[in-house]
């Protein structure tokens, strides 16, 4: 009886393995048993946590392939905690649907196998789309405690998540592309979720707001390709916030302890339109509720998206903690980008590194109808005392670049480091940039102005 | 065995004593041996000061190991280096044998000291990346102690169907064998749990008898002889048996030694003889044939007065085997019950045989 049941074990086992080790065995049968003396065996005899530290640090294939070693090895794997299954745990073959039954044996009967708690289930594969083992292991894994569930499967078809998903009480970590959530109406938060990650996922708006808020302990926010989202964001220990996609609105209107943004936006024609409709100032009521704020990320269209807006008779909010900037795509032709960035750095008071990439076209700015802009109305009389880098990319030499550029040479007693890399689409007129740049009085006598030329 | 490498009078640094578990003891500068959370809380704790009051290292770390940890420390202690400078020593640090790297990762955990720890399980993890079986047990010597059917090289026929469900069909097949041979046991216990007979009705009938343990056995012929002597006493037993009659189950009653007792423990056990020859009584077991003496049981009151002190002393005897152990009591019961068995087996109308023991003595034994 006993026997029976070994046998049946071990095949189950072995069937799990049977496709790792295939081409290990092939031909290689071993007919000499290697006689080591007792004691000899190094490893064997280490504590069971050392051997799951080293067993975590294998691709999970290979972890579970050591269970062929020896009978004390058989199952040492079987209690590994952290699982990333991937495409790689089978055989490459280009058969999609082989691949995909292979990946899902293995997944099933590894879960099958497998004894103990699970702490983090990754599962990233592109053979894989929407399939009812898919539910069943979030099932299997809903009553296992799990604290990081990471979800990336094929492009096709989305996944659909199923309800057993908010059933992960213990969640911490939340990543999941390509699929559909829809919570349940009895749904109420991951109580101690993290971070969260959703990327391409398929869910409403206000699906996704009450998302956010209903998760008190969330310290972490990505969202990916979105579309035309408006957001209002709630949430009392966000952190770190990434935002990427089609935004028609963003509003931070509680994250006291936000510390870095990232945010890009991509423009469509009627997000441009929407935008011409706005009133209230997007600077204000996305930075607004950041005073916490470390680090600004503002990737294409963001000085655009802040740009929009009146913010006059407002008192303007100092970033008492800001100290780096990145900003991408700044169109210095638009007068009002060019105020975003001076109202960002102006209320930066310890602001040290700065970066940022010019788009304008060089043709058709030769001529700024606001220059005098920078002799009257800059306020010259500040001093950005801590900044110590800048980097300015993507340069054409337009006028309110270099106007910009002067400016801040003219107010940084602290400065060490300003590096201008021109655009690749000026080809001559590097040197006039040069020359202009030579020209411009430095407020510290440290500076170093590098010149990049044909960066790669 | 580290000397500190140049004493610096003016720099005044403080020396930890470190005892290994072969009991050398050696100095280490402090700062070195913090940089070990363990030895960090020995020191806080208020040793290793002195020489006669080291720390005592865990057994795991040995002298040759202790060394390597400690110049590991002492590089890496020091704040002002680059990741680019840690990485390189790391690189050239963890070249070593395979056995001395195990032997390192054992002790830098006994140390809990962590970053030691994952660049020698990293080392180790390398190791068995991407390695055939073979290799990895000839690097760290694993003896190959799998039996070919446990190996299970995977078959020239990849469909593994047909294999589990032979499997599954030989297991079900088996279990089906165990259940039956379960349920043959398990007839006797589950009569057990049927017994709502009242303690009065129990008690009366102890007390009115001095029963006798008994044993059933299966060779019907000595039970019937027996039962036909003792059917005089069990007269009032008869009156219990009807009250009773729920104690009906199937019987394929298999050996067992029973006592008819007062206290639980005893009941358990008398209870499946009793039950099994309630049971016999309306059965048609042939086994026990128990149904023409039954018939003709005799509901005398009297109970023979020798018979009765051979009971007695039956029962004493038999109670004080029962305070050891029960199985072997079996055997030996069953053995002896060959010469015994007339005076022991008492078979009434219901085959409550109770030779009851006075029941103060038994329970005494119980208790």
């Amino acid at each position: 009886m006993e026997n029976i049941r070994i046998q049946w074990h071990t095949c189950l086992m072995a069937e799990a393995i049977q496709l790792i080790v295939y081409t290990s065995f092939e031909g290689k049968r071993d007919t000499m048993h290697m006689e080591f003396p007792f004691g000899e065996d190094y490893i064997s005899n280490l504590p069971q946590s050392i051997i799951e530290t080293i067993l975590t640090k294998l691709p999970l294939r290979d972890a579970v392939r050591t269970s062929i070693l020896s009978s004390k090895w058989r199952y040492k794997w079987a209690t590994l905690t952290q699982l990333e299954f991937d495409d790689k745990c089978v055989y490459g073959t280009h058969d999609r649907t082989l691949a995909e039954s292979n990946l899902v044996k293995f997944v099933s009967r590894f879960l099958f196998l497998h004894d103990g708690p699970i702490h983090r289930f990754a599962l990233s594969t592109a053979y894989l789309q929407s399939s009812p083992d898919v539910d069943q292991w979030l099932l299997f894994l809903s009553r296992k405690d799990v604290k990081e569930l990471i979800l990336e499967l094929g492009e096709g078809e989305w996944f659909r998540a199923p309800s057993c998903l908010f059933s992960f009480r213990k969640l911490v970590r939340l990543d999941l592309v390509r699929c559909e959530l829809d919570p349940p109406s009895s749904f109420k938060g991951f109580p101690f979720l993290k971070h969260l990650n959703l990327q391409q996922v398929l869910i409403a708006p206000d699906v996704v707001e009450s998302l956010i808020s209903s998760c008190p302990l969330l310290e972490s926010l990505t969202l990916s390709y979105f579309d035309s989202l408006e957001l209002n964001i709630r949430a009392p220990n966000l952190k770190y916030l990434i935002l990427e996609g089609e935004f028609k609105d963003i509003c931070l209107e509680n994250t006291p302890m936000l510390v870095a943004i990232s945010v890009a936006m991509y423009m469509t024609d009627d997000i441009a339109e929407h935008f011409g409709q706005i009133s209230s100032c997007n600077f204000d009521k996305f930075l607004g509720g950041a005073p916490a704020l470390q680090r600004l990320i503002g990737h294409i269209y963001f000085t655009k998206y802040m740009s929009i807006g009146n913010t006059l008779g407002k008192t303007q909010m100092t970033y008492q903690h800001l100290k780096f900037i990145e900003l991408y795509q700044v169109s210095f032709e638009d007068m009002k980008e060019i105020m975003v960035v001076l109202r960002l750095i102006l209320n930066a008071p310890n602001l040290q590194e700065l970066q940022i990439s010019g788009s304008s076209n060089s043709s058709s700015a030769m001529e700024a109808p606001d220059f005098d802009f920078w002799e009257k109305e800059c306020p010259c009389d500040c001093t950005l005392e801590q900044l110590k880098t800048v980097k300015m990319t993507d340069m054409s030499g337009v006028p309110h670049e270099m106007g910009f550029i002067e400016f801040l040479l003219g107010c940084s007693p602290a400065l060490e480091t300003m590096s201008i890399t021109p655009s690749v689409y000026v080809t001559d007129g590097r040197l006039n940039l040069l020359i202009e740049l030579l020209r411009f009085r430095r407020a510290s006598a440290e500076a170093e102005i590098i010149f990049v030329q044909d960066q790669v | 065995m580290s000397e500190p490498d140049v004493i610096k009078p003016e720099m005044m640094r403080s020396y930890i004593w470190l005892q290994t578990a072969d009991g050398s003891i050696q100095q280490v500068e402090q700062e070195v041996a913090i940089f070990c959370p363990l030895i960090c809380h020995e020191i806080h704790a208020g040793m290793g000061s002195s020489k006669t009051y080291p720390i005592s290292l865990p057994a795991r770390v040995n002298p040759v190991t202790l060394s390597l940890i400690l110049d590991y420390c002492r590089f890496h202690q020091v704040p002002g280096r680059s990741n680019k400078e840690r990485k390189s020593f790391d690189e050239k640090f963890i070249r070593m044998d395979t056995n001395r790297l195990c032997e390192l990762t054992s002790a830098a955990d006994s140390l809990q000291l962590k970053p030691l720890v994952d660049l020698t399980s990293r080392a180790l993890a390398r190791m068995i990346e991407g390695k055939t079986p073979e290799e990895i047990r000839e690097t760290f010597h694993i003896p190959d102690d799998l039996t070919e059917e446990e190996k299970l090289e995977p078959l020239k026929n990849i469909t593994d169907d047909p294999r589990i469900r032979l499997l599954n069909r030989l297991y079900a097949r088996k279990r089906k064998e165990l259940k039956e041979k379960e349920k043959l046991k398990n007839v006797e216990v589950e009569a057990e749990h049927v017994d709502d007979r009242s303690v009065d009705e129990l008690l009366s009938f102890i007390n009115g008898e001095n029963g006798d343990s008994k044993e059933v056995k299966t060779a019907k012929n000595k039970k019937k002889n027996r039962r036909r002597k003792d059917q005089q006493k069990n007269a009032p037993v008869c009156t219990i048996s009807n009250s009773s009659s729920s104690l009906n189950n199937s019987t394929k009653a298999s050996n067992g030694i029973s006592l008819v007792g007062h206290d639980d423990r005893v009941k358990d056990h008398c209870l499946p003889n009793i039950n099994e020859l309630l049971k016999l009584q309306d059965s048609e077991d042939d086994r026990f044939g128990l149904e023409d003496e039954f018939d003709d049981c005799d509901i005398g009151d009297g109970i023979d007065p020798e018979i009765k002190e051979q009971i007695d002393r039956e029962v004493e005897d038999f109670a004080r085997r029962l305070n050891s152990d029960w199985p072997e009591r079996v055997q030996e019961l069953l053995s002896l019950g060959q010469e015994r068995r007339p005076s022991l087996y008492t078979v009434n109308g219901n085959g409550c045989s109770a030779r009851r023991p006075s029941s103060t003595g038994l329970e005494k034994h119980e208790k």
